[in-house]
């Protein structure tokens, strides 16, 4: 039975791994010019960043918006004012930060 | 006596001929093709001589200019190019000729993923050889590290699509490319190769003088491959810059305006130095 239980532990402990290793997340926003942002996701390897969570929060950390990829792997949302980060979050290892100051047109 | 001189003249005419139908090849340039974000792209088209800043030719003006781009997974898109398209002068150390210029603005290439250009030129007259030659050309750009089309075929009447991703290579890496002709791989395809010794120039848009390789051989100077049984190139690149593919005669179009035309494919890619 333990040696059961090491070799499901070591065979899971691997299959993470690969997954991990696979692909990084990739985040690019750009300000529309409209008053709204639009930010594109996606993996390294070309896979999808559909329905992945993003928060947009301001500067001090605080949440404003909770939203999620599109099918498109796109998110539209209104422009805060002031200081804000938008942040991918696809699970443990898979985020990606911008600042707002860094969007641009 | 004069039936044998005109042979000798006829011969060393053919001789002549073949000494000088270098490799022509067009050019799709911008100066970097593997990028972090988006951002204008500088860009030039020109029918020249890129491993001897040689002779520029008249591609005969541009037929189309077009980009498919695609993120990840996400719907190709296809974006018609034209209206960006200048006709210049390109000024090569001993010839000049007309060439193009587009300047592609940062909201066409903004987003992350693959970008697949396609130029399709008019018909150049082989003077010498009395035949018409149109080079159809890809290159391929990358924004953001995230892949998309660049192994997909653009459904050309003839093209050369990588196996390798073309603007991620490692000077030392093996290009290898299959050649299709109406989407079918074609056997036997001749393939030349060449470097691009001399960097365009911007600003003058010209080709330096200075070759940034010396050539031992003309063999050295345009390289060839055959494709093999199955249309496949394979290419192992020995230093960083800008290598040309030009798969000959492999189109459809074997004619025009009554003569004899190659329709070619052309692809470029970049290697880059391990530091």
């Amino acid at each position: 039975m333990k040696k059961l239980m090491i070799v499901l532990t070591l065979a899971s402990l691997l299959a993470f791994a690969g997954q991990a290793f696979a692909h990084s997340p990739l985040m690019s926003c750009f300000d529309n010019g409209d008053g709204t942002v639009t930010c594109e996701g996606g993996f390294s390897d070309g896979s999808s960043a559909s329905g992945v969570k993003i928060h947009v929060t301001d500067g001090g950390g605080k949440s404003l918006i909770e939203t999620n990829m599109n099918q498109d792997s796109e998110v539209t949302f209104k422009k805060p004012d002031g200081a804000y980060m938008v942040i991918f979050d696809g699970g443990a290892g898979h985020t990606v930060e911008v600042n707002g100051a860094d969007i641009v047109e | 006596m004069k039936r044998k001189l005109t042979c000798l003249l006829a011969a060393l005419g053919v001789l002549m001929i073949t000494g000088t139908a270098m490799a022509h090849f067009m050019m799709v340039y911008t100066p970097e093709i593997a990028l972090h974000e988006g951002q204008d792209l500088d860009m030039r088209i020109v029918f020249t001589h890129p491993a001897e800043a040689g002779h520029t030719m008249d591609m005969g003006g541009v037929q189309e200019f077009y980009v498919v781009k695609q993120r990840g997974d996400a719907a190709p898109k296809k974006v018609d190019l034209m209206s960006y398209v200048k006709e210049i002068t390109w000024k090569n150390p001993e010839s000049s000729n007309k060439a193009f210029t587009a300047v592609i603005p940062k909201k066409e290439v903004r987003s992350m993923g693959d970008y697949v250009f396609v130029m399709k030129p008019g018909y150049y007259h082989e003077d010498e050889e009395g035949i018409y030659m149109q080079q159809i050309t890809k290159l391929i750009v990358n924004v953001g590290g995230l892949p998309g089309n660049w192994a997909e075929p653009v459904g050309l009447p003839c093209e050369i699509v990588p196996l390798i991703k073309p603007y991620g290579i490692w000077t030392g890496n093996v290009f290898k490319a299959q050649v299709l002709s109406e989407g079918k791989p074609v056997a036997g395809a001749e393939v030349e190769v060449e470097y691009m010794s001399h960097m365009p120039d911007l600003k003058s848009n010209s080709l330096p003088k200075k070759s940034s390789v010396e050539y031992p051989h003309d063999s050295l100077i345009t390289q060839t491959i055959f494709t093999d049984a199955d249309g496949y190139i394979t290419f192992g690149v020995p230093k960083a810059g800008w290598w040309g593919f030009a798969a000959l005669g492999v189109g459809p179009e074997t004619q025009h305006d009554g003569k004899e035309m190659s329709q070619d494919a052309v692809i470029w890619i970049k290697a880059v130095d391990m530091k």
